[in-house]
């Protein structure tokens, strides 16, 4: 069995639309510093290897893991890149992970490190490189690029979505107000982080169904924000941690699974699957998770949930299927306030990717989150004692789903 | 074995990829001082390390260097490092072989640890020399762009 791993701290930069200010590797280099601002006993030499990860060719930078070394602190020392797509920054965050619990010989402390700067790049054109697995697949069953953007808007992720909303407001019975509820939900919390992106104090649910259709059911004001940002977390071992921090996060399970694609029912490996927002493998994410966590009631045993979620109707699906919600009625949780900040399970008090997507990042902010609630220290802070919180992520090519289980207790030892 | 093949789908990717990229403002400075004809670099309080061009990280210090602070005002004379001469054009195809060959250098601005790379000018490669002394040739009129400098000469 592995190390006990545990996280001491989370940092992030100031998310915007366009950092112009900042190249690509000072962009993260504040979230860095911002990271170990929060544990003054360590310096950035004292780090033992490093782990990072941004969209690939989003940038149009190749090997940007290269060009930053310098300002990631990762001069001459082990520097592992990977890449999964939207869950980049989760997969880098369960690299992170694996780099402490492996227990190889002076690999105790890790950095993890994930960034987007998108508005460096044309995103769809980046898209395309993440993309081109499930394009890739498709032409494998004869059909081409043209008859592909009659299939799938254009826009990639909202054209995904967008079916997956339809099938799963059919299913809860739910109308475009509940999704706007959603929203409004994320912008207002978004307004109490300093680095989100869309903050909305004020924002209502009429204001968000003024706005036009991108794609039926998803109007304008739903749609998460192209933004740039990085996010980055610490981990190392559990005996460390306890020098490092006041209270340390331990990570007690990690799940990163795919499904098939789900886009459309014949797209995948075959499992006959015809509704989009069935999402088996964040299920089965779940389960995996939960088990080495030794969950057993993820409603009673978890007590904050962040969620990946660019559109307002994959929040409600995510929750029931990562198990904290009854299937469908998650849209009654955020109209009785049970998902609020001072609710029973308050939900991405971060204002989630619905309000802050530097797509890189997005997957790593929220175990981050997930983590610094547990500590105290987030800067939308629930009132009640965080003891067990879930970070989620979904993307690859449309498909993956990571989640990071973190407590304030060390994994219990019966198993 | 297929005996025939027959085409289902043929793609022709075409994408037009537009980026940006951002200099920051630590070599936004630098693209200033080019425009008036001025280098810049800075200097790591730790190891006295001069950069140019600036950056705001010094990785063997792992180092914040200030953006108010650590500017040093570099000449535009240096150290010709090291060269190589090609008589190819890589940014053109079509006319890939070029009349006269291309003089590439890494010279490193006095009061500098760093080098940069440009094109040498005017120079016969038989007396191109690593160790000998350039200087910048300015372009007549600079914009506070890469194209500031035309490369380097003789002095």
């Amino acid at each position: 069995m592995g190390r006990q791993v545990a996280i001491v701290s989370a940092g992030f930069c100031e998310h915007s639309s366009k950092r112009s200010d900042v190249n690509m590797p000072e962009l993260v280099n504040e979230a860095i510093r911002d990271c170990l601002k929060k544990v003054p006993s360590l310096g950035i030499s004292d780090i033992d290897a490093f782990v990072t990860g941004n969209m690939p060719a989003f940038e149009g930078a190749n090997m940007p893991e290269l060009w930053s070394t310098d300002w990631m602190g990762a001069r001459n020392k082990p520097l592992l890149r990977v890449t999964t797509g939207g869950t980049t920054g989760g997969t880098v965050a369960i690299a992170g992970y694996y780099n402490v619990t492996a227990g190889l010989p002076g690999i105790d402390t890790v950095l993890a490190i994930a960034y987007e700067q998108q508005s460096q790049g044309d995103t769809s054109v980046g898209l395309a490189s993440t993309a081109y697995g499930e394009i890739s697949i498709l032409n494998t069953l004869g059909i081409d690029y043209d008859s592909l953007s009659r299939i799938l808007s254009a826009g990639a992720a909202i054209g995904v979505a967008a079916y997956q909303a339809t099938n799963y407001m059919s299913k809860a019975r739910i109308t475009e107000e509940d999704l706007a509820r959603v929203v409004v939900h994320n912008r207002r919390m978004a307004a109490k982080n300093w680095w989100a992106h869309l903050r909305m104090p004020d924002l209502t649910i009429e204001e968000v169904l003024d706005t036009p259709y991108v794609q039926y059911p998803l109007r304008y004001g739903m749609l998460c924000p192209a933004s740039d940002g990085a996010c980055a977390m610490l981990f190392t071992t559990e005996e460390k941690a306890k020098d490092m921090c006041d209270i340390p996060v331990y990570v007690n399970g990690v799940a990163s699974v795919a499904n098939e694609s789900a886009v459309l029912g014949y797209d995948g490996s075959g499992s006959a699957q015809t509704d989009p927002s069935a999402q088996i493998g964040a299920m089965r994410s779940s389960e995996l998770a939960y088990s080495q966590a030794g969950i057993s009631f993820p409603r009673k045993e978890i007590d904050y949930a962040e969620v990946y979620s660019p559109f307002p109707n994959q929040e409600l699906m995510w929750l029931e299927k990562l198990g904290l919600f009854e299937e469908t009625t998650a849209p009654q949780m955020y109209e009785n306030g049970t998902t609020a900040l001072d609710g029973d399970l308050p939900v991405n008090c971060s204002g989630g990717v619905n309000s802050t997507n530097a797509i890189g990042a997005s997957a790593m902010e929220r175990p981050a989150v997930a983590a610094l609630q547990i500590m105290g220290k987030a800067d939308n802070q629930v009132p009640k004692t965080v003891h067990t919180s879930i970070g989620h992520g979904w993307g690859g090519s449309l498909n993956l789903c990571t989640l990071m289980v973190m407590s304030d207790e060390p994994k219990r030892k019966w198993r | 074995m297929a005996e025939e093949e027959k085409v289902i789908v043929n793609n022709k990717g075409l994408v037009r990829a537009e980026f940006n990229f951002w200099v920051g403002r630590y070599m936004d400075k630098f693209y200033d001082g080019l425009e008036q004809k001025k280098i810049v670099g800075n200097k790591c309080p730790k190891c006295g390390d001069v950069f140019c061009p600036p950056r705001s990280v010094c990785g063997k210090c792992n180092e914040n260097l200030s953006l108010d602070q650590n500017w040093v005002d570099l000449p535009d004379s240096g150290t010709l490092q090291n060269f190589t001469i090609t008589h190819f054009k890589v940014t053109d195809r079509r006319t890939r072989k070029v009349k006269d060959p291309q003089l590439i250098a890494m010279v490193q601005i006095d009061g500098s640890n760093t080098a940069i790379v440009n094109r040498l000018l005017n120079m016969p490669p038989d007396e191109i020399k690593i160790g000998m002394r350039v200087k910048v040739d300015w372009s007549e009129k600079t914009t506070g762009a890469p194209s500031d400098i035309n490369g380097f000469v003789k002095v």
